[in-house]
């Protein structure tokens, strides 16, 4: 079971910062602040999980941005997020999937195991090293993922490891 | 009012108020099922649309508030929000903190007035002792201890109602 134990809260004073940059918010009282918190703690784990919903019926181990942009059209609660996601890419719009250009992107990853060798990527810029502060190790993938054909899917199935990282 | 940020120290500029990239990725790290992670641009975007959450409840918790005729915005128009803008499933928990919070400050200021009533007791006994060399009796000191204390307590009480 994933860990539970959540320690990290959102920073008060900054949500307080946050609020007041609203010309029509005036004095907020001491208590507001904390119950937004726990207000905005609940909208992320909503979000998130909305997300990854979206994430995991694709077939896809990385939340990307158009799985919550998805997330986004669906779900009622996050309509006034509409503006926000406009701008992701949608990566099946303009129709047809390229299949073959499709399974040789599927051909150049499984070439790279391990998840830092990335030869195979053309044109991936060197990443910078991060500071110990931002822990999540991100992969920048150049392609966004691409919905997988069904083939493609049930082939990776068979022949990919657990080789995410946290 | 003490702000969690762990490693970032300075305040940012009034155009990038936004929500700290660290404890952010931390918290959707914490959330996320196992074996599934978030991309970079991904978490940003989750971030844009928090700060947006937080407008949306402040503004509608502003409207509220004045319709309230009050200048302050306050807790109970947070959850008045919540409930107009279909966050409905939020308010039981966010009620629990609202009540742990003022549980907290009670305690705060009770302290605040022990430690008021103690310093007074000090100088007190310091300002009798260099006029009377013999000094208070035990049962003297004990009664202006008990007296000090009824004090703080009565006007502890007075706040609570």
């Amino acid at each position: 079971m994933k860990n539970k134990n959540k320690q990290t809260k959102f920073p008060v004073a900054r949500i307080k910062r946050i609020m007041q940059k609203d010309e029509e918010v005036g004095k907020v009282a001491q208590a507001t602040p904390v119950v937004i918190s726990k207000a905005l703690e609940l909208f992320l784990a909503m979000i998130v999980d909305e997300a990854s919903k979206v994430t995991i019926e694709r077939g896809s181990k990385r939340v990307e941005a158009y799985h919550l942009k998805h997330a986004v059209e669906t779900v009622d609660m996050l309509d006034f997020l509409k503006e926000i996601v406009e701008a992701v890419p949608d990566p099946s719009a303009g129709g047809t999937i390229d299949l073959e250009q499709e399974q040789a992107d599927k051909e150049k990853k499984k070439r790279g195991k391990g998840k830092k060798a990335e030869g195979g990527e053309a044109s991936t810029a060197p990443r910078k090293r991060r500071k110990k502060a931002d822990k999540a190790k991100d992969e920048e993938d150049v392609e966004p993922e691409e919905e997988e054909s069904v083939e493609a899917y049930s082939r990776r199935l068979h022949e990919e490891d657990d080789d995410y990282e946290r | 009012m003490s702000d969690n940020e762990g490693h970032s120290a300075a305040p940012p500029s009034e155009e990038d108020l936004s929500l700290p990239k660290a404890t952010v990725a931390k918290m959707i790290a914490e959330l996320l099922p196992n074996g599934v992670t978030c991309a970079k641009d991904t978490r940003d975007l989750i971030i844009e649309c928090c700060v947006e959450y937080i407008h949306l409840i402040s503004s509608e918790a502003n409207e509220i508030c004045e319709q309230d005729a009050k200048k302050t915005i306050a807790p109970e128009h947070i959850i008045s929000a919540l409930k107009r803008l279909g966050f409905e499933t939020f308010t039981a928990e966010v009620e629990d903190v609202l009540k742990d919070h003022k549980q907290q400050q009670k305690v705060s200021l009770l302290v605040k007035h022990m430690t008021c009533g103690l310093r007074l007791l000090q100088e007190r006994e310091k300002k009798v002792s260099k006029l009377e060399l013999s000094g208070l009796s035990e049962e003297e000191l004990l009664r202006q201890q008990q007296e000090l204390f009824a004090q703080s307590l009565a006007k502890y009480q007075s706040t609570q109602q």
